[in-house]
Order: structure tokens, then C-alpha cells, then sequence
């Protein structure tokens, strides 16, 4: 490792760089049209040119599949009614209130926030309503969205949906099902675990780190092993299934999976009878109805749900509707 | 100091004053010894109380488990050993699968030109790494940090703006991912037990890693510069690019498990990895790698990764809530660093004779 | 241990003979002079001592010898070649080896490798080389005793040596490895009477090799007991340059000290 050795590794090192931006750049040139149209849906429609500006704020962590979904259908409802969109998330409760009152600050014509923590969030909306702005819930919030001061809500029941898919299971001749958390601290992901238990008492919760494939992997394994009369196991994201499909294989366990949400691969393992059922709470429509309810309040002082939570879900997708749902899944829009 | 004699010395009249230690010492002076203790306990405890875990079957997943830490870890220790940290080596794991992911699908390229590419690419991140902080002296937690950042903004921008979405396509339809299924993530029988190839990647690495460290010349310079930069540099160590190459290191082995991450779920998402670089450190140090470097070797670190494998499917093997596996790591990592601090002390401590 | 000592010098070394020529040597860091038109010469087989207060320049000097920083006014000349060394790997390579006061080994590493360290033995090429570990602990065992450095166990930590013993094992390991020219940095500074005097007997053993040697101290009875050479750094520039024959205790003491204080306080201390 002479001197003269030294710079001429570095000049190796400098050489692939400049091939690997090279590489870079061809790629995004190449890649860009073949999956641009994320819009999906009948994007073609004139529509109203309203001209509002809404903003919508959640509590994503950036990096999750689910999101895009809301995102999705946030812009097409956008996208039909002339509306300019902006988009924000902070998983932090502290910086998702500053996100709402920056979107109050800069005078937006409506907010749809998340309500993850309400009572987090209950001073921002409170400073949006003060100001005029009309706000509504989506996703999560369920229970507390009126208290809070929004003025509708779109979005699942997370308890309803994790009890109606217990009963589902139960009524297969389910006995006993493993239900996978993939975050910690999460009241909508408990919350849909609690909902299974009461659809079938003999539910037992794991704790796993979703940001890890090969240890979820290993975690369920080993679940699998120490506990072989787990019948059903229930994961509650899309990617953590596709992981638990690698643990039932590598336990060689006859468990059967049951997962919520949807992504392309999921719903093709749905297709392959791989996966029983998913519960889809259906993220396209809550961005869409969100962002659509905020457009006809404001056009037309429209007021949906009669003061009730709007749900859209729990929606069952299984053998007998995947085909017809398959093809929005690889469009990013189920 | 009384050794010293004054008197040039004729050899048989010395023989009396030249000892060697008494091989307790000198056993505890070894890094790993430590960690082998903490991993028998453990090992034993978890026997008795998790009967889940008494099967050749469940031994090897645990072992599978260690082996996606272990395998950067190796890297990360001698990093470590060599007085730096690497804290984007958890995302340089996802960058490498992403980009072999994305450009390989998007211009439906041969994965394995992607694979060479993405392995390209992560080097580069390594030498930037190192580059920067022999040329900067910046401490590398502030440079890493940095690029730690930079890759996972980096990661989910730039696969939201390829793919639509993030995660990457599924690519295991595509050309050449047989054969790089079968380097990274393929795994085999022995008699009725599932053996995945990464444990066995992680052996050889270890290996390797071992083999480095105490017999060649470079290892001889890893320990130099992290136990003493400047006298490293007095007696003419290349200390910049060992550095440098240590970094690319971590950079290296962090590639091979992205790849084993993408060709064994097929798809990413560009939000993972992020916090397991505190997983890699924290297997080096309860392996006995000395924080502020100089000090450690590769079969420590390996059972730190073992004894992290071991804890946390064990918890699961028990049947217990496995919400407390982060406080039973806590309590692990500061054990291990307690007994390091004793075991340092008593290895270096002035023999008065 | 001198017999050890010309075993491993350059034969080619002629007493007197000079190695290392300085002239108007000067180095500034930005708008900072360290150093100012220094003429010195290290000549094989005698010590050159070169003392100064903290802040002298005497640091600066050793670098530009050392390879740590260039010079950037006037010439050095290392056997008659000019130079200016841009690492301490290309000085190494013209046979300076410097000795540092407190960064002169690795102490969590073993005796052996320190000994070794940068001039590794291995067996066959490139960076996978093996090491030739019985080799070289044999070896440094018996350079260290042959030297009167006796360590309980040449495995062990050199941080568990004394103060003495690290430098003895330094000076040791740049004469086995070839020097020409041994710069040792305040190698007294941090230690005891005995110690002192243990690693000034080296100093001594190796200017009898024939190797040239620069003593940086600021002990001026140090130098006194082994230098054939004096020059003395004040501010960057140097205000005395004689020979042993030409210059006594007192005067080094005096000039050193700068002053007639001292000369009170030598007294003092003489008593």
C-alpha cells in the first residue's frame, strides 16, 4: 500500500463512479413511462376547474406501499375537480399539528388530516375551524373525529374489521391464530389484533420488526416451531404476509394466512390460493372520498355520512373477487 | 520498570526474570471471551426454559437469523477495531437491493449486471464515507449520520420516482435470477434441517475476517489505526486508505445481504434497514470490539451476532411477549460493555514483578 | 547491545560522514513563521542535539525530517540528494526513522507487533499475505534482550510496559529496521532518573553504530551527557550552533534557561 498505489485505486473508484451515474441516468430515462400512471381510474374526465387548494396531512412513515394508495386517490379526486393538492406527513404527532397549522397559516380552502392521535391533533383543527377552513378525518380516528372538530370521517373500523375477519376465521374451522404486529406502539395495529381475539378468542399477538424482512422471517419461524397448534396466522400489512409465506414454508407449517390490506404481490398470492383472504380497508377510496367530500362542501355545502363515520371497510377480497381486483392492484390503486 | 535491567544481559542469568502470563490472564485478555461466556448462558438458559428451542431445526434458524446481522457485523467490527463507525451501514443494505431492483426492471437488463452495478455503486458509498472522514476528520458517527440520511431520503425519493410507488417491483421473473438466488439466498438439507446459504456466507466471512485481523499485515494495520492513528502513520501505515478500506468494507458486506434481502423477498421496500446499523455495533461490541477501536476480533463479533440471534427468537421459542427483546438487548449491550471495561483493565493493567 | 546495534547499521555509514544537510531551512504555516533559516547537519556517528522551549520550532523540525509536514524555504538534503518528503513513509524510505515521545507505539497491541509494525514479515506477496508470527516474535525477543530490554512476555500489551521500556522498544525497532538517521522526540521527557538514563545509553549505543541521531530535548543536562552537536531554537530561528568542544554545561544551561535567573537557579539546584 505504497502512495502511488493508493491513488491509483482511487482513480479505479472514480472511474466506476462515473459509470454508475451513467447508469443511474440511463435508468431513470428508461424506466420513467412505464409506470408513471399511477393516476389510474378515469383520469381523462374534464371535470370541474374549482381552483381550491386543499392540503392533506398524515402520519406516514415514509417508505410504506399503503400510503401511495391514499396518495393515489387524493390526486385523482384532485385531478377531477380542478383542486391543487399538498401533501404532507410527519409520523411525529408534535410535527403533524405544525403541518396543520402551516396548512391554516398559508390560508389552504380544507384540510383532511389523519387523526392517529387525536388529542394530539385537537388544537391545530381547532385553530382551522377558527379560521374557516373545514376539516375532515380519514384513516384513522374512528372515535374520537367529532370530538376533535372534524366534520366527517372516511376510513375503516379497525376493531370492526379485525372482528368480523376473527368470526370469518372461526367460521373456516379456525382454532387458533398468531396475529402479527410489525410496529410497535401502534393503537389502529392493536387495535385490529384486539378485534381478532374477540372474533376468536384463541388469538395470540407477535411482536416483530417490519422494517426487517429476514427477521420477521425468522421471528414467525420460530413461532411456527414452539407453537404447532397455531391453525391461522393474520398479518396486518401486505409485505409482512409475503414474509410470513416464507416462515409457513421454511417451518413446513399447514397454517393458513389471512392478511389485511393488499399490494400487488398479496393479491397475486390471493390469486394462487396462497393467501385465504384480505381485508381491505381500501386506501384509494379514503384519499379519494377525502379530498372529494372537502370539494362538495365547499362547492355545495354537502355533509356525508349523517354525522356518521363513513367506512370503507372492512371489504373482503378473496378467490371469488380477485380477478376483477387483481388488475387495479397493479395499478397501485387497490 | 524493575525488569529493566541496567546491565547488557547474558541469557541464562535472565531466563529466571522472563515469565509468560498465567494463562488466566492471557485468556482474558481475549476479546471474545467475554461474549463465549455470555452466549453459554444464555444458550443453556433458554434450553432449559424454551423447549421449543431444543430441535437442530430451530437451531438453524436461530443461526439463519444471526447470520443477516453477523454478516455485516463482520465488516462493522473491524470498522470498529479500526476506530471508526459506519452508522449508514443499516441503509446501504437497501440501497444495494433498490438499485439492483430498479435498473434491472425498469431496462429490463440481466439482474446480474444490475447486481455488479449495485455492488459498484456500494463501494462507492463506502469510499465517499471513508474518503470524507480521513480527508475531513470529522468524526465518521457525524459523516455516516450524514449519509445515513442522505441514503434513506435517497431511497424512498428516488423508488417513488421510478417505480410509482416504495417498493420495488418483483423481479424474480427476470433473467439471471436463478443463478443469483442460488449465490444469495438459496438454502439446502441435511437430513431434515433447512440450512440457509447465508449461514454458511457468514462462516466463511468470519473466517476470513479472523484470518485478516491476526494474520496478515493488514489486519496488523487495522489495530494500529484504531488503537493509535499517529504513531500508525509515524512508522509508515497507509492509515488513510485502510480506513478507507475498511469502510468500503462495511459497504461490501452491507451489498451482500441486500442482495440476499432481494433475492429472497423478490421485492424491497425502500424504508427498510433503517435502525439495524445499531444492531451491527451492538453485536461488535458485545463481542468485545473496544468502541474506541484498537481492540476486538471477528470471533467475537460473530458470537455478539449470535448471542442477538439466539435472544431474539429464543423470546419467541418461549413463548413470551417479545416486546421485551429491545430491553433484554439494553441490558445485554451494557453487560457486554461492562465486561469489556473489566477485562481491558485487567489485561493492560502495569504487572508489577 | 552495541554489538547488536552495528550488527543492523548500514555498513556503509562512515563516522562523520553527513546524512542529513539543512540550509535556510524554514517552514510557515499561513500567515504563522514556525521556522526560520536553520543550517544543521546530522553526520553519521554523532548526536546532534537540538534543544528549545515549548514553542521553539523544535516539532516543526522534526516533521520536516520526519515526513509529516514539508518545508517550504531553503533545502534539505538527505545524503546529498535534495528532498522534501510529502509522507513519513518516503522519509522512512531514505532510512529516518523518528521516535516519537508519546505516540511511539500502540499500546493495546503486543510487543511482537508493535515491533513490527509497517515492516511486517510475510511469507509471499499482496495484502493476504500470511505472517510470519513465530518469526517475528522470535526475532523481537531476541532484539529486545539482546538490547537489555527484557520483557516478561512478548505477547503482552506493550502498554503494560514502563515508560523507558516503550521508547527502548522503539529505538530498537528503527535501528533493526535499517536507520540511517534516528530522530528521537523528547524521548526523556515523561520519565525517571533510571529510566533516563536507560534510553540515553541506547542513544549513546546508537551513535557508536554509526547511526546519525537528533536528540530534541529540552533538558539541556540530558543532551549534555550524550551530544556531540548543539543547537539551541528560540522563536523558529536558531541562536546557538556549536560543537561539544566549543560549548560547556553551563553555557547550554544559560542559554537555554536565557538568562542569568537560571544561572541562580542552577546553582540552586546543584547544591
Amino acid at each position: 500500500m505504497t502512495p502511488t498505489r493508493t491513488r491509483r485505486s482511487l482513480t479505479v473508484v472514480a472511474g466506476l463512479a462515473t459509470a454508475a451515474a451513467l447508469a443511474l441516468a440511463a435508468c431513470s430515462g428508461g424506466g420513467a413511462p412505464a409506470t408513471s400512471s399511477t393516476g389510474g381510474g378515469g383520469g381523462g374526465g374534464a371535470g370541474d376547474n374549482s381552483g381550491y387548494t386543499f392540503a392533506m396531512v398524515t402520519h406516514e412513515t415514509p417508505g410504506d406501499t399503503f400510503w401511495d394508495k391514499i396518495k393515489a386517490g387524493a390526486q385523482q379526486a384532485a385531478k377531477n375537480n380542478g383542486i391543487t393538492l399538498k401533501y404532507s406527513n410527519d409520523p411525529d404527532p408534535a410535527k403533524q399539528a405544525t403541518l396543520i397549522q402551516n396548512a391554516v397559516d398559508s390560508k389552504v380552502d380544507g384540510i383532511a388530516t389523519t387523526l392517529a392521535t387525536p388529542d394530539a391533533l385537537a388544537g391545530a383543527v381547532k385553530s382551522a375551524n377558527d379560521a374557516g377552513i373545514p376539516v375532515v378525518a380519514f384513516n384513522s380516528g374512528i372515535d374520537q373525529y367529532q370530538k376533535v372538530g372534524a366534520k366527517m370521517y372516511f376510513g375503516s373500523d379497525e376493531t370492526l374489521a379485525g372482528t368480523t375477519a376473527g368470526k370469518r376465521i372461526a367460521a373456516a374451522g379456525g382454532k387458533k391464530a398468531l396475529c402479527v404486529i410489525q410496529a410497535s406502539g401502534s393503537v389502529a395495529l392493536e387495535a385490529r389484533c384486539a378485534g381478532v381475539k374477540a372474533g376468536l378468542p384463541a388469538t395470540e399477538n407477535i411482536q416483530v420488526n417490519g422494517a426487517d424482512d429476514p427477521s420477521v422471517v425468522s421471528a414467525l419461524q420460530a413461532k411456527l416451531a414452539q407453537d404447532s397448534s397455531i391453525d391461522y396466522i393474520v398479518t396486518l400489512g401486505a409485505p409482512i404476509a409475503l414474509d410470513a409465506l416464507k416462515a409457513m414454508d421454511a417451518a413446513s407449517s399447514k397454517a393458513k394466512l389471512v392478511t389485511f390490506d393488499l399490494n400487488v404481490d398479496a393479491a397475486q398470492a390471493i390469486k394462487d390460493k396462497k393467501i385465504e383472504f384480505s381485508i381491505d380497508q381500501q386506501p384509494y377510496v379514503q384519499g379519494y372520498l377525502a379530498i372529494q367530500a372537502l370539494y362538495l362542501n365547499k362547492k355545495n355545502g354537502n355533509d356525508i355520512g349523517g354525522g356518521k363515520a363513513v367506512l370503507t371497510g372492512p371489504s373482503f377480497v378473496d378467490s371469488s373477487n380477485i380477478d376483477q381486483i387483481l388488475p387495479f392492484a397493479k395499478n397501485n390503486t387497490r | 520498570m524493575s525488569q529493566t535491567t541496567t546491565t547488557p544481559p547474558s541469557a541464562p542469568a535472565e531466563a529466571s526474570n522472563r515469565v509468560t502470563l498465567g494463562w488466566s490472564n492471557r485468556l482474558l485478555a481475549r476479546p471474545e471471551v467475554g461474549a463465549l461466556v455470555a452466549a453459554i448462558v444464555i444458550f443453556i438458559f433458554f434450553l432449559v426454559v424454551a423447549p421449543a428451542f431444543r430441535s437442530p431445526a430451530s437451531f438453524f434458524t436461530v443461526l439463519y437469523q444471526s447470520s443477516t446481522i453477523g454478516i455485516v457485523a463482520v465488516a462493522v467490527g473491524m470498522l470498529m477495531i479500526g476506530g471508526e463507525f459506519d452508522l449508514s451501514a443499516g441503509v446501504i443494505v437497501t440501497t444495494a437491493g433498490l438499485v439492483n431492483a430498479m435498473f434491472c426492471y425498469q431496462l429490463g437488463i440481466n439482474l446480474i449486471v444490475g447486481a455488479v452495478l449495485s455492488l459498484v455503486f456500494s463501494l462507492l458509498i463506502g469510499f465517499l464515507n471513508g474518503y470524507l472522514v480521513v480527508r475531513t476528520g470529522i468524526p465518521s458517527f457525524l459523516i455516516t449520520l450524514g449519509t445515513f440520511f442522505v441514503l434513506q431520503g435517497a431511497n424512498l425519493g428516488v423508488t417513488k420516482l421510478v417505480t410509482g410507488s416504495v417498493s420495488t417491483p418483483n423481479i424474480n421473473q427476470m433473467a439471471g435470477y436463478g443463478t443469483l438466488d442460488a449465490i444469495f439466498a438459496s438454502s439446502f438439507k441435511i437430513g431434515s434441517v433447512t440450512v440457509e446459504i447465508t449461514v454458511i456466507w457468514w462462516f466463511l466471512f468470519v473466517a476470513l475476517s479472523a484470518f485478516i485481523l491476526q494474520r496478515t499485515r493488514i489486519g496488523n494495520w487495522i489495530y494500529a489505526v484504531g488503537g493509535n492513528a499517529d504513531s500508525a502513520r509515524a512508522v509508515g501505515v497507509p492509515v488513510k486508505a485502510v480506513k478507507i478500506g475498511l469502510f468500503m468494507t462495511v459497504s461490501f458486506l452491507g451489498w451482500f445481504i441486500g442482495m440476499h434481502t432481494l433475492y429472497k423477498f423478490d421485492t424491497l421496500q425502500a424504508g427498510n434497514g433503517i435502525g439495524n446499523e445499531f444492531l451491527y455495533i451492538i453485536a461488535a461490541v458485545v463481542g468485545g470490539t473496544l468502541l474506541t477501536g484498537g481492540f476486538g476480533n471477528a470471533i467475537g463479533v460473530a458470537i455478539g451476532a449470535f448471542i442477538f440471534g439466539m435472544t431474539s427468537l429464543c423470546i419467541v421459542y418461549a413463548g413470551w411477549d417479545p416486546n421485551w427483546f429491545r430491553a433484554f438487548l439494553g441490558v445485554m449491550l451494557l453487560l457486554a460493555v461492562m465486561v469489556n471495561l473489566y477485562v481491558k483493565r485487567l489485561s493492560t493493567a502495569r504487572k508489577v514483578g | 547491545m552495541t554489538d547488536t546495534l552495528s550488527e543492523h547499521a548500514d555498513p556503509g555509514l562512515h563516522s562523520g560522514e553527513p546524512l542529513i544537510e539543512m540550509k535556510d531551512v524554514g517552514k510557515t504555516y499561513g500567515a504563522i513563521r514556525a521556522l526560520k533559516g536553520i543550517n544543521l547537519t546530522v553526520r553519521a556517528g554523532e548526536v546532534t542535539c537540538v534543544l528549545g522551549d515549548n514553542g521553539a520550532g523544535k516539532s516543526t523540525l522534526i516533521k520536516i525530517m520526519a515526513g509529516l509536514h514539508p518545508h517550504n524555504e531553503g533545502t534539505m538534503k538527505v545524503d546529498g540528494k535534495e528532498v522534501s518528503f510529502g509522507s513519513p513513509r518516503e522519509s522512512l524510505d531514505h532510512g529516518i526513522a523518528t521516535v516519537y515521545q508519546d505516540l511511539a507505539v500502540v499500546s493495546l497491541m503486543e510487543v511482537w507487533r508493535n515491533f513490527f509494525l509497517g515492516s511486517e514479515l510475510t511469507s509471499g506477496k499482496g495484502p493476504f499475505a500470511t505472517l510470519r508470527i513465530a518469526d517475528m516474535k522470535r526475532i523481537a525477543d531476541e532484539e529486545l534482550r539482546k538490547m537489555g530490554v527484557v520483557v516478561k512476555d512478548i505477547n503482552q500489551p506493550i502498554g503494560t510496559l514502563s515508560g523507558g521500556q516503550r521508547q527502548c522498544v522503539a529505538i530498537a525497532r528503527a535501528v533493526y529496521f535499517g536507520a540511517r538517521v534516528l530522530i528521537l522526540d523528547e524521548p526523556t521527557a515523561a520519565l525517571g532518573v533510571k529510566q533516563s538514563g536507560v534510553v540515553l545509553k541506547y542513544t549513546a549505543a546508537a551513535r557508536d553504530a554509526g547511526l546519525g541521531v537528533v536528540f530534541i530535548t529540552h533538558n539541556p543536562h540530558h543532551a549534555y551527557l550524550v551530544g556531540n552537536h548543539f543547537v539551541i531554537l528560540k522563536l523558529g530561528q536558531a541562536v546557538l550552533d556549536k560543537k561539544r568542544a566549543d560549548v560547556g554545561l553551563d553555557e547550554l544551561t544559560r542559554q537555554m534557561a536565557g538568562g542569568d535567573e537560571l544561572t541562580e537557579l542552577s546553582h540552586e539546584l546543584q547544591k
